[in-house]
C-alpha cells in the first residue's frame, strides 16, 4: 500500500484530497459545534436570510435564514454516505457476477452477460427519474441502492473480462492440479490479483453514484425529506438565483465541493491505472 | 563493413543504472555472416537495437562509435552511425542497413496485403514505378522460397514460418549492404527453421551482402555463421572463426556453453549446464563478470577485468586464464 | 498376465469446432485417435516429440484432467478418468504431476515462491506439523541442489528462470508422483541452465522410479534423455519406439524430415545447399481426416495415403511405425 503513494503522486493527491473531505464528513457534528453552535443546521429561520459571507457565516446564509457551511458539511456528509454505499453495493454486485460468469464460463456466462448488456443499455436517468418521481421520500439506503441498480453493470465487465484473461494463466492450472477446488481458485489465486480493478470499480461507481444522485437532484426528484446532499444544495442556489443575484458563494461552494470528490475519485483511478497497468502486464502476461 | 567500438547501453530508472551493454568492441567484415551468441541478459539484442539507433529514453547509448564507411559514403561525411542524424540515417534504414527484429512475423500490417506492404516501404526509399516494384516482389518471394500467390495474401492467411520469410523479403528489398537479423528462428518449427537458415545463407551468396544474426542457439550459429561473438554480461568474451570456437572454446563461458549442447549426432554423454544464473544489469560482478560462475576462476578473476585480447591472428578472449582453459580442451 | 499399466491413452481424440456464427462449420482435430500405454512395473522415460499443432500439449492436459477429451479415455491403473470420484481425484493429483512450460507464469506473482510448495503438503496433507512442513521443503530444495537461503521467501520476479524450474522438480520431490507431466520444461530457460534440470528429472527416475513424459519440439533434448519416443504429427502419433532406434532409423518420411532438421551442433556438420525448400507448409485438416496427415508434404506419397489413415504397423519390438510404405 505504501509503495502506492510513493509511486504514484496522482494517487497520492486524490488519497489526500478524499481522505480531507471524508474526514470533514466525519467531523462533521463537531464542525458544525464550531460554525453554530448547537443549532440543528437544517432549521429554518435560526439566522436572517441571504446574507453575504461573513466571518459569522463563512459562506453566508440562505434563503431560510440556514447557514451555508454548515450544511454544505452536511451535504458533503450525504453525498459521500450515499455514494460509497452505492458504489461498494455496485461493486459487490459486479465482483459477485463478473467472477462467476467469467470463471464459470458456459452457459451461465453467457446467461449473465445477456443481463448485463441489457441493463447497461437501459437508460438509467429516465428510469431513475420516473422512479425518483414516484416515491416522496427515499432513505438514504434506499437511494443508495437504486442506484447501485444501475451502476454494476459496467464493473461487471470490466472484471469478467479480467477474469477470463487470468483464467488461463498457467498457476490457475497448477492449482487445479494441485487440487484446489473452484471457490479456493477465485479467492486464493485470481482475486488478489485483480484488487486494484476492484479499487478503480469501486472508486468509479462511487463516483459515479454521486453524479447521478447530483442530476436527480437538480431536476428535483431527490429523496427529499431531511436529507441534504450537495446536489440539492446546487438545485437551491440555483432554483433562487443566486448567479444572478450575486450570491456566488451559495452556488460555487456546493460545486467546488463536488467538482474536489470526482476529482479526487478520478485522480485515484488514474493512480492506480499507473501503477497497475504496467505491470499487471508484465505479471499476468496481457 | 562496420567497427563497433566500446559501445555503452544504459537504462536509467529509479533504482539505478542497467548497464545492459556496458564496453562492446568488434569488427564485422564484409560479406561474412556474423554470428553474436549469448544467453539472456548480455545484452546482444540491445547491442544491434542501438546500432540501428532503435535505443529509446529511458535508455541512453552512452557513449562508442560505429564506425561504417562503407555504409555512410553515399549519405554522409561522417562515418560513426551513432553520429549521424536523424535523417540521415533514415536514409539509411533499409538501403544500405536492414533490420529483422525478434518476433518481425507479428509485425506484418494485418489489414494489407503481403504484396503492397512491401511495395510500400520499396517506394518510400527508392523511386521506382509501382508496376517494376511489383516485380520485384515477385523475385523477393521465390528467393525466399515463396510462391508468387503468397503476394496477394494478408497476414493471417500464412503461417509462422511464412510470415517470418516475408520479413526477410521485405528487408532485403532494397538490395541492402547489411542485414540485421535477431533470433530469426526462434519459436519456429524445426523443419521451418531450417529452410529460414538455408534462405540466409543463399542471401548471401546471392546478395553479397554482410548479415548479422543475433541467436542464443547456439546449433543455428554452426549452420550458418563464419565468424562468432560471445556475449555475457553485457561484454564480449569471445571471438573467433565459427570452426575454432567449436573446435577449441577458449573462455570458459564459451567451453560451458558448448558442452550444455545435446546433439543426436554424437554419443550420449552426461551434460554439464553452468551452475549459477546469469547476474543482474544492475549490479555487475566486479573483476571478470564470469568469475561467479567459473570453474577455474582464480584470485585475479575476482578484483581484475580482463581486457578483450588477441591471442592469435582473429582470436580474441577476454580472460586472465586462457592458457588454463585452452589446456582443459586437450 | 501383464500387470496393470500405470497409464492407458485410448484412442483419444479432440475435436475444436472452429466456424462463423452459430454454425460451426470446419473443425480442427487437434488430436486424433492417439493410443498409447506407460508400464506399471518398471519407471519408464518417455518423451513425445512434435511441432506446433502436433497436439503435444493438448494430450497433456488430457491426461491431467484440466481438459474433457471428445473421444477415447484415460486410464489409470486400469481405471477411466473422466469417472473419478472426488476421492479418486485427491489420489490422482497426488500421483500425476506436472511441469509447465512458462517458469514465470505458473507463479502466482502475489505470492512468495514458498506457498508453492507449500500448497501441495498442505493439499495433501504430506505432513503433520509445521516443523514437518519445513524440514520437508528443505530436504527437497536440497534434492535439486537449490540452497533455501538463496530462494525462500522470494517472490518469482526475484529468480532466474532456471531457479523457478528447479523449485518445481522440488515440488515434484515433494509429492513424490508416479508419472511426471513435463510440458517443454527447458524450453523458455537459458541453455546453460538446461542440463541441470535435465538430469534431475533423469535422476528422479532412476532413484525415485518416477516415470515422466517429457513433451518437447526438440528431439536433442529428447534424445538425451533417452528412453520412449513418440513422434506427433497434427494430431496422430507417426512413428514411435526406443529412442535410439528411431532417432538413428527414423522411417517414417516426416520423422526423416524432422532428424534432419536438427541443425548438429558441429559447424563441420553442416547442411548441404539443397534446395529443399519446398513451399508446402504442415496446414491445419480440417475437417475429417481423409487419410495420411502428411500426405501434402511427403515426396514419397502413394494414392492411397488419401484414402485413409495408414495404421501403425509394428517394425520390431521396439520399433513402430504409421505408413503405408512399410506394409
Amino acid at each position: 500500500m505504501r509503495s502506492l503513494f510513493l509511486r504514484s503522486r496522482l494517487f497520492a493527491v486524490g488519497v489526500l484530497i478524499l481522505g480531507l473531505l471524508i474526514l470533514i464528513a466525519l467531523l462533521q457534528p463537531f464542525i458544525n459545534r464550531l460554525l453554530i453552535g448547537n443549532t440543528d443546521p437544517l432549521a429554518m429561520g435560526t439566522f436572517d436570510t441571504m446574507l453575504e459571507p461573513s466571518r459569522e457565516h463563512l459562506l453566508g446564509t440562505d434563503k431560510w435564514g440556514r447557514d451555508w457551511a454548515a450544511l454544505l458539511v452536511l451535504g458533503l456528509r450525504y453525498s459521500l454516505v450515499i455514494g460509497f454505499l452505492s458504489g461498494t453495493v455496485a461493486t459487490l454486485i459486479s465482483v459477485i457476477l463478473g467472477f462467476v460468469s467469467g470463471y464459470k464460463g458456459g452457459r451461465l456466462d453467457s446467461v449473465l452477460r445477456t443481463l448485463t448488456d441489457m441493463v447497461l443499455v437501459i437508460p438509467a436517468l429516465p428510469i431513475l427519474i420516473t422512479v425518483a418521481a414516484y416515491i416522496k421520500f427515499f432513505s438514504i439506503v434506499a437511494m443508495a441502492l437504486l442506484l447501485a441498480l444501475f451502476s454494476w453493470a459496467f464493473g461487471m465487465r470490466t472484471i469478467r473480462a479480467q477474469v477470463l484473461s487470468l483464467r488461463a494463466r498457467p498457476y490457475v492450472d497448477l492449482a487445479r492440479v494441485s487440487n484446489l477446488n473452484d471457490m479456493q481458485i477465485i479467492f486464493e489465486e485470481l482475486v488478489p490479483n485483480l484488487l486494484p480493478f476492484l479499487g478503480v470499480a469501486l472508486a468509479s461507481s462511487t463516483a459515479v453514484a454521486i453524479l447521478a444522485e447530483t442530476g436527480l437532484e437538480l431536476i428535483g426528484v431527490g429523496p427529499g425529506g431531511n436529507i441534504i446532499t450537495l446536489g440539492l444544495m446546487v438545485n437551491f442556489a440555483q432554483s433562487w438565483g443566486s448567479l444572478a443575484l450575486g450570491y456566488y458563494a451559495l452556488l460555487f461552494a456546493p460545486v467546488v465541493a463536488l467538482i474536489l470528490i470526482f476529482v479526487s475519485m478520478n485522480l485515484i483511478n488514474m493512480g492506480l491505472e499507473e501503477v497497475f497497468n504496467p505491470r499487471l502486464k508484465r505479471v499476468t502476461g496481457g | 563493413m562496420l567497427e563497433i567500438r566500446d559501445v555503452r547501453v544504459h537504462y536509467h530508472s529509479v533504482r539505478g543504472d542497467y548497464r545492459v551493454v556496458d564496453g562492446v568492441s568488434f569488427s564485422v567484415h564484409p560479406n561474412e555472416i556474423l554470428g553474436i551468441a549469448g544467453e539472456s541478459g548480455c545484452g546482444k539484442s540491445t547491442l544491434v537495437e542501438a546500432l540501428l539507433r532503435l535505443i529509446v529514453p529511458p535508455g541512453t547509448v552512452d557513449t562508442g562509435q560505429v564506425l561504417a564507411p562503407a555504409l555512410t559514403a553515399g549519405t554522409s561525411d561522417k562515418s560513426d552511425l551513432l553520429s549521424l542524424s536523424e535523417e540521415e540515417f533514415r536514409q539509411l534504414r533499409w538501403k544500405n542497413i536492414s533490420y529483422i527484429p525478434q518476433g518481425s512475423m507479428n509485425a506484418l500490417n494485418p489489414v494489407m496485403k503481403i504484396e503492397d506492404q512491401i511495395i510500400d516501404a520499396i517506394l518510400t526509399h527508392d523511386t521506382i514505378t509501382r508496376a517494376k516494384a511489383q516485380r520485384r516482389v515477385g523475385e523477393l518471394l521465390q528467393t525466399v522460397g515463396l510462391s508468387q500467390h503468397v503476394a496477394k495474401l494478408y497476414p493471417h492467411e500464412l503461417s509462422g514460418g511464412m510470415k517470418q520469410r516475408v520479413a526477410i523479403a521485405a528487408s532485403i528489398a532494397l538490395q541492402p549492404d547489411l542485414i540485421i537479423a535477431d533470433e530469426p528462428t526462434t519459436a519456429l518449427d524445426v523443419t521451418i527453421q531450417k529452410m529460414i537458415l538455408q534462405t540466409l545463407k543463399r542471401l548471401k551468396q546471392a546478395l553479397g551482402c554482410t548479415i548479422i544474426v543475433v541467436s542464443h542457439d547456439m546449433p543455428v550459429h554452426a549452420q550458418i555463421a563464419d565468424r562468432l561473438v560471445i556475449m555475457y554480461a553485457g561484454r564480449v568474451m569471445e571471438i573467433g572463426s565459427v570452426y575454432d570456437i567449436f573446435g577449441e572454446p577458449l573462455h570458459p563461458y564459451t567451453r560451458g556453453l558448448i558442452a550444455t549442447i545435446p546433439s543426436i549426432a554424437k554419443e550420449r554423454k552426461r551434460l554439464a549446464g553452468i551452475p549459477g544464473a546469469s547476474p543482474s544489469p544492475l549490479a555487475w560482478p566486479g573483476g571478470c563478470r564470469f568469475h561467479p560462475r567459473c570453474s577455474i576462476a582464480a584470485t585475479i578473476c575476482q578484483n581484475e577485468e580482463p581486457e578483450l585480447r588477441e591471442v592469435r591472428p582473429g582470436r580474441f578472449v577476454a580472460c586472465h586464464l586462457v592458457e588454463t582453459a585452452a589446456s582443459l580442451n586437450a | 498376465m501383464p500387470a496393470t499399466p500405470l497409464l492407458e491413452v485410448d484412442s483419444l481424440t479432440q475435436v475444436f469446432a472452429i466456424g462463423r456464427g452459430i454454425f460451426g462449420h470446419g473443425e480442427i482435430r487437434a488430436v486424433d485417435n492417439v493410443s498409447f500405454s506407460l508400464s506399471g512395473e518398471r519407471p519408464t522415460m518417455l518423451t513425445m516429440v512434435g511441432e506446433s499443432g502436433s497436439g503435444k500439449t493438448t494430450i497433456a492436459r488430457c491426461i491431467l484432467g484440466l481438459t474433457a477429451p471428445t473421444k477415447g479415455e484415460v486410464r489409470y491403473r486400469g481405471k477411466n478418468i473422466a469417472t473419478f470420484s472426488g476421492k479418486e481425484w485427491q489420489a490422482y493429483r497426488k500421483e500425476v504431476q506436472v511441469v509447465f512450460q512458462d517458469p514465470y507464469g505458473t507463479y502466482n506473482p502475489v505470492y512468495k515462491i514458498d506457498r508453492v510448495l507449500q500448497v501441495p503438503i498442505r493439499r495433501f496433507r504430506l505432513a503433520r506439523s509445521r516443523d514437518e512442513e519445513e524440514e520437508k521443503i528443505l530436504e527437497a530444495l536440497r534434492a535439486v541442489e537449490l540452497r533455501p537461503d538463496d530462494v525462500l521467501g522470494r517472490y518469482p520476479h526475484q529468480l532466474s528462470g532456471g531457479e523457478r524450474q528447479r523449485i518445481m522438480l522440488a515440488r515434484i520431490y515433494l509429492m513424490h508422483p508416479q508419472l511426471i507431466i513435463a510440458d517443454e520444461p527447458v524450453s523458455m530457460i537459458d541453455v546453460s541452465l538446461r542440463a541441470a534440470f535435465l538430469n534431475i528429472l533423469l535422476s528422479f527416475e532412476q532413484e525415485y522410479g518416477m516415470s515422466c513424459i517429457f513433451i518437447t519440439h526438440d528431439l536433442a533434448v529428447g534424445y538425451y534423455l533417452g528412453g520412449r519416443i513418440i513422434i506427433l504429427c497434427q494430431g496422430t502419433i507417426v512413428e514411435s519406439g526406443d529412442m535410439d532406434a528411431v532417432v538413428h532409423d527414423p522411417l517414417h518420411p516426416y520423422s526423416q524430415a524432422l532428424v534432419a532438421s536438427v541443425p548438429p551442433p558441429d559447424p563441420r556438420m553442416r547442411w548441404s545447399d539443397e534446395a529443399d525448400m519446398r513451399a508446402g507448409e504442415l496446414r491445419r485438416v480440417s475437417g475429417l481426416a481423409q487419410g495420411c496427415v502428411f500426405r501434402d508434404r511427403c515426396a514419397r506419397a502413394m494414392p492411397r495415403c488419401a484414402e485413409s489413415p495408414p495404421p501403425m504397423i509394428k517394425i520390431s519390438d521396439q520399433h513402430e511405425v504409421a505408413c503405408y510404405l512399410y506394409e
